[in-house]
């Protein structure tokens, strides 16, 4: 073989190598969206339970507020969830998340786009599952998670099934009541 | 032969005048001729100090120059949106889940809705939309107001910002919640009493601890040649003051940096520097300068242009030298005036007090023995709009009278400075103190409901009282001709249980 022919050939099978090699020193989209999740799930879970059933629900020493300045009350876990995800979108732009359900209190935190449409349904259907795709949005794609949120205490499901402006009041502890979905922009 | 000569003079002049504007805008000078449009209230006190708003840099794209513009909004409004508990913050739109709303209105941007420059089309609030812009958002589907809200079935979008009904930013007295928990309140409640401003009142409630021991006349460090001015009772109410009582001497204010006798007589000034009351009137001083009275001092506006660091960010350092004195004092930068003249407000005032300019002790007598705070004078001194006129006869200049002369318990006089400077408490250390910006809490007026009207009168019918223009401009001689329903729709849904049903 004429020796450029050779250059060429352990040119290709150099790039055949480096390539996948340089790749797997990324950690997948879906793998940072799980790690992300399991501290976000965790957190608000130990808020819930620890902070809010306990205090407001067992010991009945303050109660859980919407306005809780004006009320001099506790944090809803909701808000907490919301307050960490502004305080990281001042922070960075790697990722996006919020809390959204297809039955919310509050109807700016129902499903906008198609995915979180088909995620929020995809996980309240399919128990135990999470739901994974790509979107574009605002001329970026995405690659979002959907993970479903269940009601971790008696404080998540008596409150939503007291609240005025809950469309459903039929849930019971451990039913999936909305979701979490964590977007990160790739490259499309 | 004139054509040529025509030609050359055409050139000339263009070449001149371009020179000219290129200066005022690259080097200094007064750039008042470049005003486009008229600027809104507050910022026409420092509408030539460009670089307040425009800080990008010069030939920057105008995504960049926008930016730019949009952070020095947040700047100086930042914080006050953030107490007043923003219903449309930005970090609600920046959410990439938001994309489709950024097409039809894009919040993330100050701009979006509020442009300078163009007074044809600024309404109140300095918004600059047709009032319908809640359509954008609550229109369709499930965010479609009208098919939430049986109430509101067959309201537009123009009347969502109404009185007493919707604020973008400010919700704080009108929040579905705190209307229904407020919805049987009287339209007076008892006792009508200001409790802020009856603790402030309180003999002793005003200083937190002396400065130092109370001051004598022999210990009131001023030049014995300045002391000699003064009548002997004039020096005697001095030191009966407030200030002497709590140790704040002469100098303090005088001659601030004098360490020693010698120091003291060479410092002196008649005149004292404002930062003199900053420094132990923190809270007061710095909302004095949020508000129209003391804007020219906030310490975001830009200080003027110098001509040495102007010409050496174009890389023609020292050539200010060069320049004939005449060209020099033409591209100095005018300062915006340090102080504002009364004259120069844009609301009706006096003639008389024209000349004068706002400083603290423009409403404050430092040496006065008496304690009680300018409240009703001062302010008519110069406001002559028909709000200040119709308030000498009215109910709650009744109530300042009477608890002026003692009949009336404390906290239940109703002054201007009792709607319009409320008492406030500081969020940083929790203390109460007199707010100095009166425009904080003025457009919308609904946010002088929770600080002020709500200290004696019920939520609805303040709501009533505010919403009715005739009944604000007579100085609230009589009750509201109007009712807003919203308390009511609100309480209704409750009570009906409508929000399960929907």
């Amino acid at each position: 073989m004429p020796a450029h022919k050779i250059k060429l050939a352990a040119a290709v099978v150099a790039a055949g190598v480096a390539v996948p090699a340089m790749a797997a020193d990324g950690i997948a989209p879906q793998k940072v969206a799980d790690m992300l999740h399991a501290v976000m799930n965790s957190d608000r879970t130990v808020y819930t339970r620890l902070v809010v059933n306990r205090l407001a629900n067992k010991e009945g020493v303050i109660k859980a507020s919407e306005h809780f300045e004006d009320d001099k009350a506790l944090p809803l876990p909701a808000q907490m969830f919301r307050f960490g995800a502004e305080m990281v979108a001042d922070q960075t732009e790697e990722f996006t998340y919020s809390l959204l359900s297809l039955w919310p209190v509050n109807k700016q935190n129902a499903p906008k786009t198609d995915a979180e449409k088909e995620g929020l349904e995809y996980v309240a259907e399919n128990v135990g599952e999470n739901w994974y795709g790509e979107e574009e949005l605002g001329g970026q794609t995405y690659f979002t998670a959907v993970y479903a949120d269940t009601g971790v205490a008696e404080a998540c499901v008596s409150c939503h099934n007291e609240h005025k402006d809950s469309p459903r009041t039929d849930f019971e502890l451990g039913d999936v009541m909305g979701g979490v979905v964590i977007r990160i922009p790739i490259d499309g | 032969m004139r054509t040529p000569l025509l030609w050359l003079l055409w050139t000339v002049l263009t070449l001149a005048g371009a020179a000219a504007v290129g200066a005022a805008v690259f080097i200094g000078g007064d750039r008042t001729p470049m005003l486009l449009g008229e600027t809104t209230g507050v910022h026409h006190q420092f509408e030539t100090a460009c670089e307040s708003c425009h800080g990008a840099e010069p030939l920057s794209s105008t995504e960049d120059a926008l930016d730019a513009l949009n952070e020095s909004c947040r700047t100086c409004h930042d914080e006050e949106l953030k107490l007043s508990d923003d219903s449309h913050p930005r970090k609600k739109f920046r959410d990439p889940r938001m994309a489709d709303y950024w097409a039809k209105l894009d919040a993330r941007a100050c701009t979006t809705c509020h442009i300078e420059h163009e007074p044809e089309i600024t309404r109140p609030g300095a918004v600059t939309l047709a009032m319908d812009y809640c359509i954008a958002c609550h229109a369709d589907g499930e965010q479609d107001v009208r098919a939430e809200r049986e109430s509101h079935a067959g309201l537009g979008f123009e009347t969502c910002a109404s009185a007493g009904c919707h604020n973008f930013h400010d919700n704080r007295a009108l929040y579905e919640d705190f209307l229904v928990k407020h919805a049987d309140d009287p339209w007076l409640l008892d006792p009508p009493v200001a409790a802020n401003a009856a603790a402030l009142r309180a003999p002793d409630a005003r200083f937190a601890k002396p400065v130092g021991e109370p001051l004598t006349l022999a210990r009131a460090e001023a030049p014995a040649a300045v002391l000699a001015r003064f009548p002997q009772q004039e020096l005697a109410a001095w030191a009966a003051s407030a200030h002497a009582e709590t140790g704040v001497n002469c100098a303090a204010c005088h001659a601030p940096r004098a360490k020693d006798e010698a120091a003291l007589a060479a410092e002196w000034s008649d005149a004292f520097d404002l930062k003199a009351c900053a420094k132990c009137h923190r809270n007061q001083a710095q909302s004095w300068t949020e508000g129209r009275h003391g804007m020219a001092f906030h310490k975001d506006v830009a200080n003027p242009r110098k001509l040495d660091k102007q010409l050496k960010s174009l890389g023609l350092a020292g050539l200010e030298e060069d320049l004939p004195a005449a060209i020099r004092a033409w591209l100095d930068d005018p300062a915006p005036a340090p102080q504002m003249t009364v004259a120069a407000a844009r609301i009706p005032m006096k003639a008389e007090a024209g000349h004068a300019v706002l400083s603290c002790a423009s409403c404050h007598d430092p040496h006065a023995p008496e304690r009680a705070p300018a409240r009703v004078e001062t302010c008519a001194g110069c406001h002559d709009d028909d709000h200040t006129k119709a308030y000498f006869g009215s109910r709650h200049h009744e109530l300042y009278l009477a608890e002026l002369a003692g009949e009336g318990p404390p906290g239940s006089g109703v002054g201007c400075a009792d709607c319009h400077m409320p008492k406030v408490e500081d969020p940083a250390s929790g203390r109460v103190f007199t707010t100095h910006n009166p425009n904080a809490y003025l457009r919308p007026n609904e946010k002088m409901i929770r600080p002020v009207c709500m200290d004696c009168h019920g939520l609805g019918f303040a709501i009533d009282a505010l919403a009715d223009p005739a009944l604000a401009a007579n100085n609230f001689k009589g009750r509201p001709a109007v009712h807003v329903p919203g308390i009511d729709w609100a309480a209704r849904r409750v009570t009906t249980g409508e929000a399960a049903r929907q």
